[in-house]
């Protein structure tokens, strides 16, 4: 009989073994994220004559697990903008929110006075910011997002901005996979800001499905369900149950060395 | 007491008489926070101006970003566009710490302004950037960056800088990825480097030719030069050049198109 | 009021020997200056209406709004001290996103009268605090369908466990006023203000309880209630300040917002012609009199 009352009820080490306390531990430094968990591939996106494309798969990845099937990677900011996140889902949802509280907190200002509404350029900067912020910190949101919209001066608007606060714009961009994959297609249609003036919607539509195929048959971590979004001064249109049409797998016909074809 | 719950050589131990074990050793961080983004700048003064440039390319690795992500910038002009603005800022190197310093040294040059009723001076501006660099030395802006402007006597005034805040006034500084191939070739074309006078002796004996400074139209040509030369041998490099002609008159910018392979 | 100077009206959280905290029913008279304010209660919606006394030439007009927004879903306004009414909104936002950040949905309408209910109540019962010099209306619109969690990222499963259940009915309008002493009582129709006698005799005649009123109809009533309610300080200069929060399938989609111009416009024109129509119709009546003789 152990008269501790420290002992009662604790496993006896010398039939347990070497009980770890490790996890009890509470002094330990404070932890940040260092790894993305539950994430998103690539995000799409490109400028035309009056507005941006956007698009984004809907699968939510755990490591190389296709974790969730439905997840809606673009937000929609108040009538202006759509942002697109590529990275840690979980980080996406707090910046949502974050976002969402803002959009609240800038209606008390001026609600009905659609002239000083943030638009896509203030809310990039914003974001930037955060994004910055976090990073100094040491304790990084996990993202890459795009930011499509319409600018203070009615312009179409397209910009990025990643965990480490890297802020950079063009006619047409990509995150991931998507920057080597899909970027390329796209600057094809426009190499500058002066092809944009050039580009109609359907047109712009198009080489962004052409790209969320070529992304589908070589990035694992991607899937056929997408959202697609058009952001013009007109509004916004999203659609978040798209499916790939005319995919063409012939291409794999030639690929050797995998599977069952050996040479 | 306490021997009763000592080590494993008594006869029973027991989860709270050991010392917790790994939780407690040193974290292994994954997360980098810096990056590099490429690119490449230069700065000459001559007598009665300065001319700042900068490539317009920003890189990850391998991939292009942009094709145009300036990396000079107006420093306390007025409003949002800086205008009216007498100092110029070039930042190589990691660009979000490159925008932060931008955002911190235009607030204080601004700052200066409203509070002293007069604009600041390129010198002050110059010592500012050097204390704004070196108080954050033990977690730095990565960023090497060249400040230009005219000074009092209205000459052309240069400043270059390392990430944590020492600076000195230069003729000319390149800065950035292609650096080590641009510096060299404005050693010899802005300080005359390796230039003697011919038949002015044997071996040491020759004379050395004496740097004068260059008037802008030459300066000009050198800084499109040495882009051009830079942008076929270093990836990094390209896309557009950005200049600014810095004179009494103001600011001047010139954006030029370069190899966008 | 008798007790004046019987010691018992200096402190809040003192009460006198017949049972009353005269610092709050000092509050009450302070609400019952200033501007009238109704809100009713339609089967589809809630429309806040406000009598804006000009106090000066010198403002813009249709500036200095008093009827403010907490979250996106309800509408405020207050008639007293209007600092008073200023520092109540701020207390409701912050618990609008307070209720969000838990919950990461919209706070429903009851539960934030309920709160800032109980604010103002504590300020009963401090003698370092006063009580607030308000009558706050507070009106709003719970969605009637599922709303996503904010940040919300899928759809949920479609069939099986974790569905709703169907058929129940859930949000709609809702319309509550807060007294300075944290009372609170959920209305069909609430008026506040130096015309609130008149406001709520003119809102009994609708019988809102059947639930038949449509918010256009609240629209046009509820300028004409202040109107009519103005008719007592017919001297004094007013604009009408005029929100509403519909259902989704409404015009504001579940939101507070103002109503627009147009629409606020001609309900003013009706209210107008329908004050001039009694003064006629009591011209005729002395007419008839006269007629008589």
């Amino acid at each position: 009989m152990n008269h501790f009352p420290q002992a009662w009820g604790r496993p006896r080490d010398d039939i347990y073994g070497h009980y770890n306390s490790s996890y009890l531990q509470t002094a330990n430094p404070t932890q940040h994220t260092q790894s993305p968990v539950v994430t998103g591939t690539s995000v799409v996106a490109i400028k035309y004559k009056d507005g941006v494309v956007i698009a984004a798969d809907n699968l939510a990845s755990y490591g190389s697990l296709a974790r969730f099937t439905d997840v809606k990677r673009l937000r929609k900011f108040n009538s202006s903008t759509v942002l697109g996140f590529g990275g840690d889902v979980s980080d996406m949802q707090y910046l949502d929110r974050l976002l969402n509280d803002l959009d609240v907190k800038e209606n008390y200002s001026h609600a009905d006075d659609e002239a000083s509404q943030l638009s896509a350029n203030n809310l990039h900067t914003y974001l930037s910011k955060v994004m910055y912020k976090r990073r100094t910190d040491f304790n990084p949101l996990w993202n890459h997002i795009l930011v499509a919209g319409i600018s203070s001066e009615s312009e179409p608007f397209l910009a990025s901005v990643d965990l480490l606060g890297t802020t950079f714009s063009s006619p047409s961009l990509a995150t991931g996979y998507g920057a080597h994959l899909a970027q390329p297609i796209m600057r094809k249609l426009v190499p500058d800001e002066e092809a944009v003036k050039g580009i109609s919607k359907e047109q712009a539509v198009d080489v962004v499905k052409e790209c969320m195929k070529v992304l589908f048959y070589r990035d694992a971590r991607s899937m056929d369900g997408y959202s697609i979004a058009v952001i013009s001064k007109e509004g916004i249109e999203i659609k978040e149950n798209e499916k790939l049409e005319n995919q063409s797998w012939q291409f794999a016909e030639r690929i050797r060395g995998y599977g069952t074809q050996v040479n | 007491m306490a021997g009763m719950f000592a080590g494993p050589q008594e006869m029973m131990g027991y989860s709270f008489n050991t010392a917790p074990t790994s939780a407690s050793e040193p974290r292994q961080h994954s997360f980098y926070p810096y990056t590099d983004n490429g690119g490449s700048t230069l700065g000459i003064s001559g007598a009665d101006f300065t001319i700042m440039a900068g490539d317009t390319r920003s890189t990850s690795g391998y991939s292009i970003n942009s094709r145009h992500v300036p990396k000079l910038f107006l420093i306390g002009g007025e409003g949002p566009k800086n205008k009216g603005a007498r100092i110029v800022l070039s930042v190589v190197g990691f660009a979000a710490d490159g925008d932060a310093l931008k955002e911190k040294l235009d607030k204080e040059v601004k700052m200066y302004k409203y509070q002293h009723g007069k604009p600041m001076t390129v010198s002050a501006c110059a010592q500012r950037l050097s204390h704004i660099l070196y108080n954050k030395r033990f977690f730095p802006y990565y960023v090497h960056a060249i400040l230009g402007g005219i000074d009092e006597e209205g000459k052309g005034a240069l400043y270059s800088y390392d990430p944590v805040g020492s600076y000195e006034r230069e003729q000319c500084r390149a800065a950035g990825a292609a650096s080590s191939l641009i510096m060299p070739f404005l050693d010899n074309q802005v300080n005359f480097k390796n230039h003697h006078i011919p038949g002015s002796g044997e071996g040491h004996d020759l004379k050395p030719v004496v740097a004068t400074p260059l008037p802008k139209e030459t300066v000009i040509e050198l800084v499109r030069d040495a882009f051009t030369s830079a942008v076929e041998r270093h990836i990094e490099v390209g896309d557009g050049l950005q200049m600014m002609i810095l004179t009494k008159d103001g600011v001047e910018e010139q954006l030029l198109p370069l190899k966008k392979d | 009021m008798t007790s004046i100077g019987t010691g018992y009206d200096l402190s809040n959280s003192v009460f006198s020997p017949d049972g009353r905290n005269f610092q709050v029913e000092y509050a009450v008279k302070a609400v019952e200056n200033g501007g009238t304010a109704v809100g009713i209660r339609c089967k589809d919606g809630v429309v806040i209406a406000l009598e804006k006394l000009v106090t000066s030439k010198l403002m813009k007009p249709n500036a200095n709004k008093r009827i403010a927004t907490v979250d996106r879903h309800i509408g405020v306004v207050s008639s007293g001290l209007v600092p008073d009414g200023r520092h109540f909104v701020v207390r409701a936002r912050a618990e609008a996103a307070e209720w969000r950040k838990i919950y990461k949905a919209p706070i429903p309408v009851h539960s934030l009268a309920d709160r800032v209910g109980q604010y103002v109540q504590a300020h009963t019962l401090y003698s370092s605090v006063r009580p607030f010099g308000i009558t706050a209306i507070v009106g709003g619109w719970d969605s009637e369908t599922e709303v996503p969690v904010d940040g919300q990222v899928g759809s949920g499963p479609s069939t099986g466990a974790g569905g709703k259940k169907e058929g129940g009915k859930h949000g709609g309008p809702f319309l509550y006023m807060i007294e300075p002493s944290g009372l609170f009582w959920g209305y069909y129709g609430a008026a506040t203000g130096k015309g609130r006698q008149t406001a709520k005799s003119e809102l009994e005649k609708l019988d809102l309880a059947a639930g038949t009123l449509t918010l256009e109809q609240g629209v046009k009533e509820a300028a004409r209630i202040i109107y009519v309610a103005h008719e007592d300080s017919k001297d004094k200069e007013f604009e009408l300040e005029m929100t509403w929060i519909s259902s989704l399938s409404g015009p504001t989609k579940g939101r507070h917002e103002e109503v627009p111009k147009e629409i606020r416009e001609e309900a003013e024109r009706l209210a107008k012609k329908s004050l001039d129509d009694d003064d006629d119709d009591e011209e005729e009546e002395k007419k008839d009199d006269k007629m008589e003789e």
